[in-house]
């Protein structure tokens, strides 16, 4: 077989074909990629980098060029597509991701208070712009786009509290601001496909079977991911749910991505008898990656790739006192085929 | 009219059937029975609070359903507080509780503290994107006896440990327990930054401050 590009690589991997070693990633998004490292060493500091678009590509380009993953992901949080519907958001520091600071709805009833993610104003821009610009450079490596989960989304529109009790209370009204946040998040993916993403990852942090419970978990987030998933045409659609997924293994077949990614609390046994059909993603610690030598980044990755790991990612979202040099361990370490000879 | 224990019963339904706008109209029927009003609240609410808890052990109750009852509970306390006679609101441990800087998540904050207060601990919340100095500062004011630190980004972690060697600067250490949690923590981490405990989730969080300040209470007697 001959060497695969990353991008053919990832492609290949997420339609579970035959390829020479798993590809070595992380999205972006909720499950940020970024660290102080990678920030001075490229000079694209945050808080700049989430606003301009030129220092988002260049810090997604510098990490990829520095030995990092496999690929380019943009953006570095999961606050874009609710800012743009009309939360406030606080854009954070060098070491700390930007975050909602005050939803706009007190109910899900509100929904007339939102406004429509506009692809041509704001940090949605930014993201497009900065795609453009990734792409522009026409090199072999995949660009992921990222979209925060509908739920996820939800809960930072609507206090989280309250959207929680209220799909048990109101659901009518819940899934009428389901919808709206789904028609948007879809206008939000496209736009990024069309600008030139090679793959879609959804994130539900918020949207999990541990919070909601097997049946609003299919209720609300398998119904209103798929609805995104569904209207999005590219090549790789990878969703990333958090926390424990005892409670439901059983739904997750139901999800129509081609890639599920999962935590590190999570069983890969587990979840390759739960999900034969779909590449399965992650689920590399990110207290190992943030803290441990890179001996022990090396064996957490041939142990993934030994248990089957079709993609080797981090489980979650790296901190950003994660060392450059635990990164490039964990890609040499997934470089290294001959760890995966037999 | 229903008996005391009816009545008691009744509370508790109240909680862990969510039924948040009933329960008022019950406590103030309790009250004007003539009932006490600690024991409406430890074996009505607090015990409704317990059944909901115990509920969501078994996952057959998840945070929705969690945060309705605490909804009833606290429209229960509302109306039974009042009445509390003053040598009831007995000495109690305290506690400060916030997510901290630079994350807004704080429905698993919320949830300990509900858990934590129908525990019988005086709850002090600094509610969410609490600056590291104010953990510190409100520790000192209201004397607390444990600092409980939540957050959902891996991003704001480091935070946590500096609130520690805040209160290790401040000779504070020694005399208050930390506690940290949320999703992407784990006992690994709260050990690496000195940490007392790590609780996984809210009913598991009253168990450790309950084995802290028991031990804590023992160490002072010994």
């Amino acid at each position: 077989m001959h060497t695969l590009t990353p991008k053919e690589r990832l492609l290949a991997a997420a339609k579970k074909q035959q390829v020479d070693r798993p590809p070595c990633i992380c999205p972006g998004g909720m499950m940020n990629m970024m660290f102080r490292d990678i920030m001075e060493q490229s000079n694209c500091l945050w808080p700049e980098a989430h606003v301009d678009p030129e220092k988002m590509a260049g810090l997604a380009f510098s990490l990829y060029e520095a030995g990092g993953f496999e690929n380019y992901g943009v953006p570095f949080c999961m606050t874009v597509e609710a800012e743009a519907m009309g939360a406030r958001v606080n854009m954070g520091d060098l070491l700390c991701e930007p975050h909602v600071v005050d939803s706009p709805l007190d109910s899900s009833a509100r929904l007339d208070l939102l406004k429509p993610l506009n692809i041509n104003s704001g940090r949605a821009k930014v993201v497009i712009d900065a795609i453009k610009i990734l792409k522009a450079k026409n090199t072999d490596v995949p660009v992921i786009g990222n979209l925060a989960g509908p739920v996820s989304t939800a809960g930072m529109l609507v206090d989280m509290s309250v959207l929680l009790k209220e799909f048990r209370k109101k659901p009518l009204e819940a899934e009428k601001l389901m919808e709206y946040i789904v028609n948007n998040l879809i206008v939000f993916g496209r736009a990024q496909i069309e600008a030139g993403a090679d793959a879609i990852c959804i994130s539900e942090p918020s949207g999990t079977g541990e919070i909601l419970g097997p049946q609003r978990f299919r209720d609300y987030t398998v119904r209103y991911v798929n609805a995104v998933l569904d209207a999005l045409d590219v090549s790789a659609k990878i969703v990333h749910i958090c926390g424990s997924l005892n409670s439901v293994y059983k739904i997750l077949p139901e999800l129509h991505c081609d890639v599920f990614s999962f935590d590190s609390i999570v069983p890969i046994s587990e979840i390759k008898a739960a999900l034969p059909e779909k590449a399965i993603m992650g689920n590399i610690s990110t207290h190992a990656l943030g803290t441990m030598p890179p001996e022990k980044i090396k064996q957490l990755v041939r142990s993934c790739q030994q248990k089957g790991m079709d993609i080797i990612a981090p489980a979650c979202g790296l901190p950003t006192t994660t060392p450059l040099t635990n990164i490039r361990a964990m890609v040499e370490a997934v470089r290294d085929v001959k760890t995966f000879a037999g | 009219m229903r008996s005391k224990e009816e009545y008691l019963q009744a509370l508790s339904d109240c909680v862990v059937n969510m039924e948040d706008e009933s329960v008022g109209k019950v406590a103030q029927e309790y009250i004007a029975a003539g009932y006490p009003a600690l024991e409406g609240i430890l074996k009505g609410l607090v015990d409704g609070m317990q059944r909901a808890a115990d509920l969501y052990e078994r996952e057959e109750y998840f945070i929705p359903e969690l945060l309705l009852c605490s909804d009833a509970m606290y429209n229960g306390l509302d109306i039974l507080r009042p009445h509390l006679e003053k040598s009831e609101t007995q000495k109690k441990h305290k506690i400060v509780i916030g997510v901290i800087e630079g994350d807004t998540h704080d429905i698993g904050k919320n949830l300990v503290r509900i858990m934590l207060e129908a525990a019988g601990y005086e709850m002090h919340d600094l509610g969410r994107d609490v600056a590291l100095q104010k953990f510190v500062d409100k520790a000192k004011e209201i004397n607390a006896d444990v600092i409980a630190i939540s957050t959902l980004m891996t991003t704001t972690m480091p935070g946590m440990g500096r609130v520690i060697e805040m209160l290790e600067t401040e000779g504070l250490r020694d005399r208050i327990k930390v506690i940290v949690g949320g999703a992407p923590i784990s006992p690994a981490f709260a050990r690496k930054i000195g940490a007392d405990g790590y609780a996984a989730n809210a009913v598991d969080a009253v168990k450790l401050v309950d084995r802290l300040m028991g031990a804590d209470m023992m160490s002072l007697e010994a």
